[in-house]
């Protein structure tokens, strides 16, 4: 329920924040952008999402727009930010497209400087203005939340936890596994909720329940499903559902305090070597094409209002969610990286 | 007649020296201010102190000593006893045993680590499934836990034990059998001549074997990413590399690493003086070949320990990643009925970053074999030649990398290469220059050995007959170094593929290799990928070194092994 | 073919003087051998001309051409000179014929004229049937012809050996010496040789130059050299010599243990101090005084009978011990009073202290 949180986020920055907006004009995907696209014959996209969607998202981008070949850069929203940042005080350019599951990062790369505006026609038509930038500097490509899940071969579902509070319990001792928020965006960005929530005690108290601490929040599903833990404590809920849908024996549990949520936005950087086939790629996933290969593919929330969400999941209406603040997360990064590690050790 | 026109021995010693300053001193150079300075550049000794209060970088160097003192402890209980039954038993299947233990050192220690993972996690891993399923133990009891120092000692020991068994079965090859013989003559037992003198008489060996075990589980990063971080832990190295995350410490990294580089060089300098002592001196002595000793009924025993010891770094890893390979979950068995293509078709059809890491690794291991192997020769020509004055600054820069873990080059070369004179950050360039780097000791000291077997009359002899410096080496020197410097290349190249510390510092997106790239896949625990990946990096590693082999193969059978006095 | 001339050649390594002042001059086609103990400086001298090492001070020429100064130094390869190694040197890799052919393919000689070449050399060293041998396969005797063969096939204006027959057993040293003496009387290469071993030396060479201390202690023909003696380093390097030590009474005569000795050699100042030698063949031994000059009083203290001859110690008053080979059939006792003479044309003065 939360959607206009990233809206907000732009909004209360603090500068340019009450300056009037100067969205781009919505550009058409025209025969010389797609031309211009092919010439340049690649593209490099940055992203957190995990790579059973992304690589299969690329290869259809791909034949979309035969002679253009995507790179895909994976690793957690958090390294990926870290490597960005490097890479431009090293001045290599090489990243086209941006794709985070912390939003936080797109309010740093623009106050940096180094968004730059796009919009398509297609976007302006279909995307709703909360899920858009109003510099038109980047947009949310799509939403997912971090569940808890367990594994029914291991624990009854009269057993399972009903949320945070559960796990807690003696009983989850040495049968969990979670994400960490040094490495990924969506652990980060959840971490931010339920502290604030649940207050860091919950964390000193989850830290002796000897957790085993994986880094990407893509992790903990295929480890729950492997059977290594029994309950996932955090974890991209669409890859929860795909093994679910596989037939794995997992389960999904919406915590009763509610459940975080993460909208992963998308931009263009200024300095991108590929600039056209950047536009074309960044205009064809906000498409309803591209929305509802996501879609279809992972059951994430899109942000086209022309694509509905996949049959069999819930509507994000239905779910308690936790509020999404990108400006405290931002603010926050390096005391929750800092607090985590005190009780995690690592 | 033509007279010396231009002494080009002056610009090659220049070019050396630079190449060398560049590669190490610069580096280090740049480590050294950054550990003393503050995040604002001003001199302080903050870091340090930081270092030794702050318990989450004390932890580490605890944990990281007790990693060290106890591999090397294990190594030493392995190779020992199986050095011995290679070397001076007449236990079969010695060659094989032999041969296998060599392999195994092409196995990536951090693949090795993730195979571990399949096999050992203490709910879905194979071994602990295999071990419920025949003792009915309840679901959530586990033989083995990998998550653990113990998992992580035992995962870094099996890819270590192979320096010390090489180290001790070539000790007691050499071994006289005289000596043996004559404390049987003196009516002495098998097992007392053992004790009396086979065992003290390998103790030097063993004792700088330890040492090598030690220093490797200090500077391993790969394992200890894999097998700690997950168990709530760090070593010295993930922390160092830790530090290099969002918000990059760079100053308290480089303070990080000083400990560890100062550590390496003490047990390096202990390791040299035990060496240099006479135990080595008596084992490297010409006498007869080794007297056999006859194990009887315990022959077959015998295979069977080696083979169950082979089983750790070999047989059961590479089981775990073929079945994780073919299989949609890592804790699946492989059966008809589970058996999937689907990770093969991901890794080479989906996965982008699949051929440019396999492009750039091999592309850097040829480059850094072929380059790194050029530079180690002339340097090792120069040296052995003593052909220019400055030769022994020469050695010293060459072995000088042996005393700076992987992990700490990264830091150093990242810290002088970000910025200008030399941007080199996001090319290949520093991944080669950091990987020549690494190399360079042992590259060196190869060639080096094999120059000495090469008498400087035999180049003199060249000369007298009117052929150039160059035409020397080319008719004369490089034949008869020819299977020692095919045997550098190999070496070199597998060393390159093995390499993670130093490369997970420096790679950008552009220049991932091999290694970062498996070890990318395993932090969003896509170990599917990662068993594709490595079995693919171990069959093309093993095809280059046939190839290489072939190449250099046939000549060697009639070249004489020695002539003359 | 030319000389080889060597002028106030000088080598140091920072403060270690290897090779002091040596001057030398070699004829046309002369086989000079340069003699001494390790460390004398003759194997850095024959690298100096070969080219290895360039020199410190003085030059090196050959012919008209100077080939070593200071400041520049002809390499190896365009010396046109040929040298046989201490460890022969053969290329494991190669077989007889391509090692020896290897000077000819150099000079970049056509196919007809090297197999030719290397026929004739291989039949003058007696290889024709190791041809095809490698080196690892050969005994050291033959390797050792294979070695001269490669050197002597380029035709060099200059040969160069250093110690080459060291690594021989003494049968086979015996029968190389006088094979490359043959070599030398048939190819005369001007050649320099380098040897400790004296009679090796006196064997091969036309002129010897005896090296000590990196200097030219005397220059001469073998039998100059062992009659001859001028210094007393010379006297006892190449052995079987007595030095005596007296002062001089005047220009001629000098004074040990009393007795008064006349001495050829040098002319002497009154009151020096003054080493004189004499072989050990060349003093008489009696126990009766003989009625002559030159005799020296002494006791027998050793007798050793050594078939062709009787090797005899005896301890002059002053505790001098002094050897003397005296024919078989001259049996003394051991403790008996001897009478020494030694012949005043053999008595030489040296030069040099008593330390040699």
């Amino acid at each position: 329920m939360q959607r206009r949180s990233l809206l907000t986020a732009s909004l209360l920055l603090p500068l340019g924040a009450r300056v009037v907006s100067a969205a781009p004009a919505a550009e058409p995907v025209t025969t010389a952008l797609v031309e211009a696209a092919k010439k340049e014959g690649k593209v490099t996209y940055y992203t957190a999402m995990d790579l059973s969607v992304a690589e299969p998202m690329a290869k259809a981008f791909e034949a979309r727009y035969p002679g253009i070949k995507v790179a895909v850069e994976r690793s957690g929203a958090e390294r990926v930010f870290n490597r960005i940042g490097q890479e431009m005080a090293s001045k290599i350019h090489r990243v086209d497209v941006v794709n985070s599951s912390d939003a936080a990062h797109f309010i740093s790369w623009k106050r940096e400087g180094w968004l730059a505006p796009y919009l398509s026609d297609e976007m302006a038509r279909d995307l709703p203005a909360e899920m858009v930038d109003p510099d038109g500097l980047f947009c949310n490509q799509r939403t997912h939340l971090s569940t808890i899940a367990y594994n029914t071969k291991l624990i009854a579902p009269a057993d399972a936890p009903k949320g945070f509070a559960d796990l807690l319990d003696p009983k989850y001792a040495g049968k969990m596994v979670k994400g960490h928020p040094g490495y990924s965006g969506t652990i980060m960005t959840a971490t931010q909720q339920i502290s604030r929530e649940l207050g860091w005690p919950y964390f000193e108290k989850l830290a002796k329940q000897k957790v085993l601490q994986v880094q990407s929040a893509t992790e903990p599903p295929k480890r729950l499903e492997a059977g290594e833990r029994a309950v996932a404590v955090d974890g991209s809920d669409y890859l929860f559902w795909l093994a679910k849908e596989r037939g794995a024996p997992v389960e999904l549990v919406f915590a009763v305090e509610g459940t975080p949520q993460i909208s992963n936005p998308m931009g263009i950087f200024k300095s991108s070597p590929n600039p056209s086939a950047a536009r074309l790629m960044v205009s064809w996933i906000m498409s309803g094409e591209g929305q509802s290969f996501i879609v279809n593919l992972s059951g994430q929330y899109p942000a086209n209002k022309q694509v509905k969400v996949k049959p069999g999941r819930p509507a994000l209406a239905q779910i308690k969610t936790f509020k999404e603040d990108p400006v405290a997360v931002e603010k926050q990064a390096d005391q929750i990286k800092a607090q985590y590690a005190k009780y995690f050790k690592v | 007649m033509t007279l010396r026109a231009f002494d080009v021995s002056r610009p090659v010693l220049a070019l050396v020296v630079a190449l060398l300053a560049v590669m190490i001193v610069l580096p280090m150079g740049w480590l050294l201010i950054y550990a003393f300075a503050s995040k604002d550049g001003q001199p302080t000794l903050d870091n340090f102190v930081t270092l030794f209060t702050d318990p989450s970088f004390v932890d580490p160097l605890l944990a990281t000593l007790l990693l060290s003192v106890s591999v090397s402890g294990l190594c030493c209980l392995i190779a020992a006893p199986m050095g011995w039954l290679v070397a001076r038993t007449d236990m079969p299947l010695a060659r094989t045993v032999r041969t296998l233990v060599m392999a195994s050192l092409v196995t990536p220690p951090f693949v090795g680590a993730v195979a571990w993972e399949m096999l050992a996690a203490p709910n879905s891993g194979l071994l602990n499934q295999l071990w419920r399923l025949v003792t009915g133990a309840p679901a959530d009891e586990a033989l083995f836990d990998i998550y653990t120092m113990e998992g992580l000692i035992f995962a870094i020991a099996c890819y270590t034990f192979p320096y010390v068994f090489i180290l001790v079965a070539n000790a007691l090859d050499r071994m006289p059998g005289e000596l043996e013989d004559a404390s049987s003559m003196l009516g002495a037992g098998l097992w007392a001549t053992a004790r009396r003198i086979t065992i003290p008489l390998a103790l030097p060996t063993l004792l700088a074997g330890a040492l090598v075990a030690f220093l490797q589980a200090l500077n391993q990063f790969g394992s200890p990413a894999i097998l700690a971080i997950p168990a709530g832990f760090h070593t010295l190295t993930t922390k160092i590399w830790s530090l290099f995350q969002f918000p990059p410490k760079p100053e308290l990294a480089a303070a990080t690493s000083l400990p560890l580089l100062l550590l390496t060089v003490a047990l390096l300098r202990t390791q040299a003086s035990i060496l240099g002592r006479r135990g080595y001196a008596v084992l490297g002595a010409k006498y007869g070949a080794p007297r056999l000793i006859r194990l009887g009924a315990w022959r077959w025993p015998a295979v069977a320990l080696a083979m169950v010891v082979l089983a750790m770094p070999l047989f059961l890893p590479y089981a775990a990643l073929i079945n994780t390979a073919f299989s949609r979950v890592s804790s699946q068995i492989l059966s008809p009925e589970t058996f999937t293509l689907h990770n093969v078709v991901f890794t080479f059809w989906q996965l982008s970053s699949t051929m440019p890491a396999l492009k750039n690794t091999f592309l850097l291991a040829t480059a850094t074999a072929t380059l790194g192997g050029v530079l180690a020769l002339l340097i090792a020509y120069i040296v052995a030649r003593q052909a220019m004055v400055g030769h022994r600054l020469l050695a010293f820069l060459a072995t000088s990398p042996l005393a700076i873990p992987g992990i700490v080059l990264g830091v150093g070369l990242f810290l002088a290469y970000t910025r200008p004179p030399l941007t080199l950050y996001g090319t290949l360039w520093i991944l080669l220059i950091a990987f020549i780097t690494v190399e360079m000791p042992a590259a060196y000291q190869q060639l080096g050995s094999a120059f000495h077997s090469v008498h400087p009359e035999l180049e003199e002899a060249g000369r007298m007959l009117g052929a150039s410096r160059l035409r020397t080496l080319m008719d004369i020197t490089a034949p008869l170094l020819r299977s020692a410097a095919i045997a550098t290349w190999c070496f070199v190249f597998v060393g390159v593929i093995r390499e993670l510390s130093a490369a997970v510092i420096l790679f950008t997106s552009e220049t991932k290799v091999l290694s970062v790239l498996i070890f990318d896949l395993k932090e969003s625990g896509d170990v599917g990928a990662i068993a594709v990946l490595s079995l693919t990096m171990v069959v093309l590693t093993t095809v280059v070194i046939i190839i290489a082999n072939r190449i250099g193969g046939p000549r060697e059978a009639r070249v004489p092994t020695r002539v003359g006095a | 073919m030319a000389s080889v001339e060597l002028k106030g050649l000088g080598k140091r390594y920072g403060d270690a003087v290897a090779v002091d002042n040596v001057s030398l001059l070699i004829g046309h086609g002369q086989l000079v051998c340069l003699l001494g103990p390790s460390g004398c400086g003759k194997t850095t001298t024959l690298r100096l001309i070969a080219g290895f090492i360039e020199p410190s001070a003085g030059e090196i020429a050959v012919g008209s051409k100077v080939l070593s100064t200071p400041q520049r130094t002809v390499p190896p390869e365009g010396r046109n000179m040929s040298m046989i190694f201490q460890s022969y040197a053969l290329w494991p890799h190669m077989t007889v014929a391509e090692n020896v052919a290897y000077g000819l393919r150099i000079r970049k000689m056509d196919k007809a004229t090297i197999e030719s070449k290397l026929q004739a050399i291989l039949s003058t060293t007696h290889l024709e049937a190791l041809a095809e041998r490698y080196p690892g396969e050969l005994s050291g005797g033959q390797q050792q012809r294979v070695s001269l063969a490669r050197a002597l096939v380029v035709e060099p204006e200059t040969l160069l050996l250093d110690e080459p027959l060291s690594n021989l057993d003494a049968n086979l040293r015996e029968e190389m010496r006088f094979e490359i003496r043959r070599l030398h009387d048939r190819y005369r290469y001007t050649t320099v040789y380098v040897t400790h071993d004296q009679s090796e030396a006196m064997t091969t060479a036309d002129q010897i130059a005896v090296m000590n201390l990196g200097r030219i202690e005397q220059l001469g023909t073998p039998k100059e050299i062992y009659d001859q003696p001028r210094s007393v380093f010379v006297a006892r390097f190449i052995g079987g010599s007595n030095i005596l030590t007296g002062k001089a009474v005047d220009a001629g005569h000098v004074s040990v243990t009393g007795a008064t000795l006349a001495t050829t050699g040098r002319a002497l100042t009154t009151g020096e101090t003054v080493s004189v030698s004499i072989r050990q063949h060349e003093i008489a031994i009696a126990t009766a005084k003989p009625a002559a000059d030159n005799l020296l009083h002494a006791v027998v203290s050793r007798q050793v009978f050594l078939g062709a001859a009787r090797d005899y110690t005896a301890v002059l008053d002053d505790k001098t011990e002094v050897r003397v080979t005296a024919p078989p059939i001259q049996d003394i006792a051991p403790g008996q009073e001897v009478w020494l003479r030694l012949p005043a044309e053999r008595c030489r003065a040296l030069t040099g202290g008593i330390e040699g």
